[in-house]
């Protein structure tokens, strides 16, 4: 019965199971030799949400079931997604209880079950494995297609030879009882397909009659005034297709793409070529910079110099404050105006910032000198140049690269990964960047291992910047065997390997890099630190080699500056405190189209009567790059040492929202490197659960937008989990001990 | 969860030779499986020739009737300068587009699809591995050590092996190209680590097709 209401068009998509209990005689006759039961729950996949920690209704009654009929139940475990089989695994050897079960009994569709009991034969010890489910048919139902506002079903057969496009779009092969190819049978009667009603009689069950797909085909071509070729020359079906060989062809492709290198992450469009072939120039001097007291993870810095002061290149204008926090210094020579809060391109809030007006003369700061050889350096002198200099991760993070060099004394390091992957698409300053001062990041990169004494570096570049990964290995083998005569004799001993990674968004994150090149996993809430490893940007490197070489603290960097809606896409050497705007100008502008097209409204916005015209923009400006970029409201915020690039594109033509339902389709869980279940915490994230969100561990989101990215509901979820990450924090500060 | 494969070029080229061309890839799925490189190659292909492109739109998530509802507007423009409509995308989203265009406008789209959508056994699941699931209704399973006969066997037999397989491989599978292992002799093999083959002696319920 239940199977019927399934497969007929009441469909909603919250109550859409894959599976259903078997009927209880079959259940308890299988189990007639076993006494004790481990229950394995499958509990995603288009059913209804639960709550955490609440147990799932079915499993609740089969456990009821069970016992009731004198079996013990051991313990249950319901996995989201059972046929996951990477996190199923991780969940199932937590299992203790699964030693001592005389048996396994799985309640999902058939896949679940496979699953696990292929899992008993390599990771727990072997037992017989029971399903309590039958799989439903789905007849050729797939994710978003279920249902409709309107009810309109679509189905696909996947039957590997469309027809479609001689039958005005309208498939005969799932919505014809017989399937045919070539017109209807002519067995209809007033429009009906003779089958349904037959089947409708016998059963005697109503809403059986189904209209005859292909007097609709008919009424379709004649309005269209449109003769297929169809009738021209017919068609015959191939119910060969596709080949079993193909399928495991192509079966074993899609694998091979998932688990490339580490669990999860996407494939986005890269959209390189609009600058990686473009050498970097160097931006017109700006009249006036901001710079903001804050650009770096951490403390703000505390301002120096107060208005009517005169300051110089490089000059210390705010001094660190903290463990965690940068020095900030001046861009360019001239006069402060004004000490005052500014637009901030990463903050919501104002932040404090040096205004400097431009004097056009470029003097540099007395203090800015060469710091010497690197041979004649201590590693102590190198880490104080590093934090004198401001500098910090380059690759948008901001985290202090000072505190990376120092590692906790119980930690010890044995590995440096120079990143070079840049996974962000549109991006190109890195690889830029590689090209063309190659020289200074192996020289940045030997100074880095120096400070902590490390024996194996490994620069990291993704497989589509070849001509990077050319120019980096001949000027290692350069550096190694011929340069390395004098002054870098003592670093001669110390390796470095270019490894080519597989292109594969979000490559460029520290624990994807570590997982792929060292095979070491960084666990949840731990710093590469624990594994012995540091991770350092490509740009960064070159940050150190500016500072040790010419003494220049961290004021200018590369940064791209692209985008569909951008007329001269560029690679740009850029002054720290530069508005986007001059450098937009710098790029031609914008290649403004006033937008012909009301802003969409859709799904449950509509009914909330909100969403209407609201800021209609026909361009979208984003600091990074379209995953983690940071939508910039206001076009005179300044380029921070995070910067990355900017973007501007064209906002989404479809908004991103919490407010549309989720359909558990499960993509999210999928893509997400770090295993965490985005669609549980965006269900939380609705309702402002955060304590639960903490607990599902949100706070090892890295945030990298592979889950917006997949979601076919195009959830809001990043945006969810970084409010998320700010509530608990706030809530850990004001009480501490609730963290345990 | 559907994967594509390009079709024939020649059938395609038979329908679009010299037409105003309008292409619709969904990206959607295509962390599935699109075959994207073929399908920039193909139209590489067509630019050179006289079919001309009006324009090649990438899009994601064809098979939502809402989000293409919206956006077959966005696209008004190019639509009325073109004679024919190809879709990549899996059949679901080629009917879709098909329907919305029917409904919201008089003029008539020819819409046709570029690809020809495979049916995975296996991949109605999330992460695909070697697991198929034939959704028969009526799970098997318990009878067989957990590996399905419907989908390991080439005849879907359900109480025992033919008898047919040679050296353990399938006779069916063989010829077309793939050695399959024989799905029975797996079964035997797991129950016999199991230490259960009584299973076997079970008589089993027959297969309702119906379901």
């Amino acid at each position: 019965m239940e199977n019927d209401k399934m497969i007929t068009s009441e469909i909603i998509i919250q109550d859409y199971s894959k599976f259903v209990l078997k009927p209880k005689e079959e259940i308890i006759l299988q189990l007639k030799d076993v006494d004790k039961i481990f229950l394995i729950g499958c509990n995603k996949c288009f059913k209804e949400f639960k709550q955490f920690g609440e147990e799932e209704k079915e499993c609740v009654e089969l456990i009821k079931m069970l016992r009731e009929n004198g079996k013990k139940v051991l313990g249950c475990a319901d996995i989201d997604f059972l046929c996951n089989r990477i996190i199923t695994e991780k969940i199932i050897r937590k299992r203790k209880e699964l030693n001592q079960a005389d048996c396994i009994l799985v309640n999902s569709c058939g896949i679940g079950v496979q699953t696990i009991a292929e899992l008993t034969e390599e990771t727990i010890p072997s037992k017989p494995v029971f399903t309590a489910a039958d799989s439903i048919p789905q007849g050729g139902q797939h994710c978003l297609s279920l249902y409709d506002e309107e009810g309109i079903h679509f189905r696909c057969a996947a039957c590997g030879q469309c027809f479609l496009g001689m039958t005005a779009g309208i498939c005969p092969i799932v919505n014809c009882a017989k399937e045919l190819v070539n017109g209807p049978c002519g067995g209809a009667k007033n429009g009906k397909c003779e089958i349904a009603s037959a089947i409708g009689q016998v059963a005697g069950a109503t809403g059986k009659d189904k209209d005859c797909v292909w007097e609709k085909i008919i009424r379709e071509y004649s309005r269209k005034k449109f003769i297929p070729e169809l009738f021209v020359s017919p068609v015959i079906r191939d119910f060969n297709k596709p080949s079993l060989k193909t399928k495991n062809v192509l079966a074993d492709l899609v694998r091979e793409k998932r688990f490339e290198g580490f669990y999860g992450g996407v494939y986005p469009l890269e959209k390189k070529e609009f600058t990686s072939q473009k050498a970097i120039k160097i931006a017109t001097e700006p009249k006036q910079v901001i710079i903001p007291l804050l650009q770096h993870a951490g403390c703000p810095a505390e301002p120096l110099v107060k208005p009517g002061d005169k300051v110089f290149v490089g000059q210390k204008i705010g001094e660190a404050k903290g463990f965690i926090s940068a020095n900030i210094h001046s861009s360019i020579s001239g006069k402060v105006i004004a000490v005052e809060p500014h637009p901030h391109p990463v903050c919501p809030e104002k932040i404090l910032s040096v205004i400097i007006e431009n004097d056009g003369k470029n003097q540099l700061a007395p203090e800015v000198s060469p710091k010497g050889e690197l041979d004649n350096l201590s590693s102590e002198e190198i880490r104080k140049i590093v934090y004198e200099a401001g500098i910090v991760g380059l690759g948008g993070a901001m985290f202090p690269t000072q505190v990376k060099l120092c590692p906790p004394k119980d930690k010890k390091i044995d590995t440096f990964i120079l990143n070079g992957a840049e996974c962000e698409p549109y991006l190109t300053a890195d690889e830029r960047v590689m090209i063309e001062k190659t020289e200074d990041i192996i020289f940045g990169m030997k100074a880095l291992m120096k400070v902590l004494n490390v024996e194996k570096g490994y620069i990291a570049i993704e497989e589509n910047k070849p001509e990077a990964i050319e120019r980096m290995i001949t000027q290692i083998t350069k550096a190694d065997y011929t340069d390395s005569g004098h002054n870098l004799r003592n670093l001669e001993s110390r390796e470095i390997s270019v490894i080519c990674v597989k292109t594969k968004y979000p490559q460029g994150a520290e624990r994807m890099l570590i997982k792929r090149i060292l095979g070491r996993e960084v666990p949840p809430g731990c710093l590469p630190f624990d594994v012995g490893v540091v991770v350092n940007n490509v740009s960064t490197a070159v940050a150190v080699a500016e500072a040790i070489r010419t003494g220049l603290p961290l004021i200018k960097r590369v940064i791209t500056i692209t985008g569909e809606k951008n007329k001269d896409p560029q690679n740009l050497e850029v002054k720290i405190g530069t508005s986007f705007k001059d450098l937009i100008d710098f790029c031609g502008g914008l290649l403004d189209e006033p937008s012909p097209f009301p802003p969409p409204q859709v799904g449950r916005e509509k009914e909330k009567g909100k969403g209407s015209c609201q800021d209609v923009r026909s361009v979208e400006i984003k600091m990074g790059g379209p995953m983690m970029g940071i939508v910039q409201k206001d076009f005179n915020v300044p380029v921070i040492k995070g910067t990355t690039g900017i973007l501007v594109t064209s906002p989404s033509d479809i908004e991103f929202t919490l407010l549309r339902a989720c359909i558990k389709c499960g993509r999210c869980l999928d893509v997400c490197p770090m295993e965490l279940n985005p669609s549980n915490l965006g269900l939380y994230a609705e309702k402002e659960e955060w304590e639960k969100m903490h607990l599902e561990s949100v706070m090892n989101c890295i945030e990298c937008g592979s889950c917006n990215y997949i979601c076919p509901s195009k959830r809001s979820l990043v945006e969810a989990f970084k409010l998320a990450k700010k509530e608990i924090c706030a809530k850990l500060v004001k009480n501490p001990q609730s963290s345990e | 969860m559907l994967i594509t494969q390009l079709k024939p070029k020649e059938e395609l080229l038979s329908i679009i030779h010299g037409k105003r061309v309008l292409t619709l890839q969904c990206y959607g799925c295509a962390e599935v499986f699109l075959p994207k490189e073929e399908i920039n190659l193909f139209l590489e292909e067509l630019n050179k020739s006289s079919t001309l492109i009006v324009k090649n739109i990438i899009s994601d998530y064809l098979c939502n009737y809402e989000y293409t509802k919206l956006r077959i507007n966005l696209w008004a423009e190019e639509l009325k300068k073109s004679e024919k409509i190809v879709i990549f995308s899996c059949g679901i989203g080629v009917q879709v587009v098909s329907t919305i265009l029917s409904q919201v406008s008089s003029i008539r789209y020819q819409v046709y699809p570029g690809c020809d959508t495979l049916y995975l056994n296996g991949f109605q699941g999330l992460t695909p591995f070697n697991f198929d699931c034939a959704q028969c209704g009526q799970c098997f399973l318990n009878y067989t050590g957990g590996i399905c006969p419907l989908t390991s066997c080439a005849k879907s037999l359900l109480n025992g092996p033919c008898g047919g397989a040679k050296n353990g491989k399938c006779e069916v599978a063989g010829p077309a190209g793939i050695a399959m292992d024989c799905g029975w002799e797996k079964i035997y093999k797991k129950l016999e680590t199991i230490g259960r083959l009584d299973i076997l002696k079970e008589v089993v319920k027959l297969r309702d097709y119906s379901k």
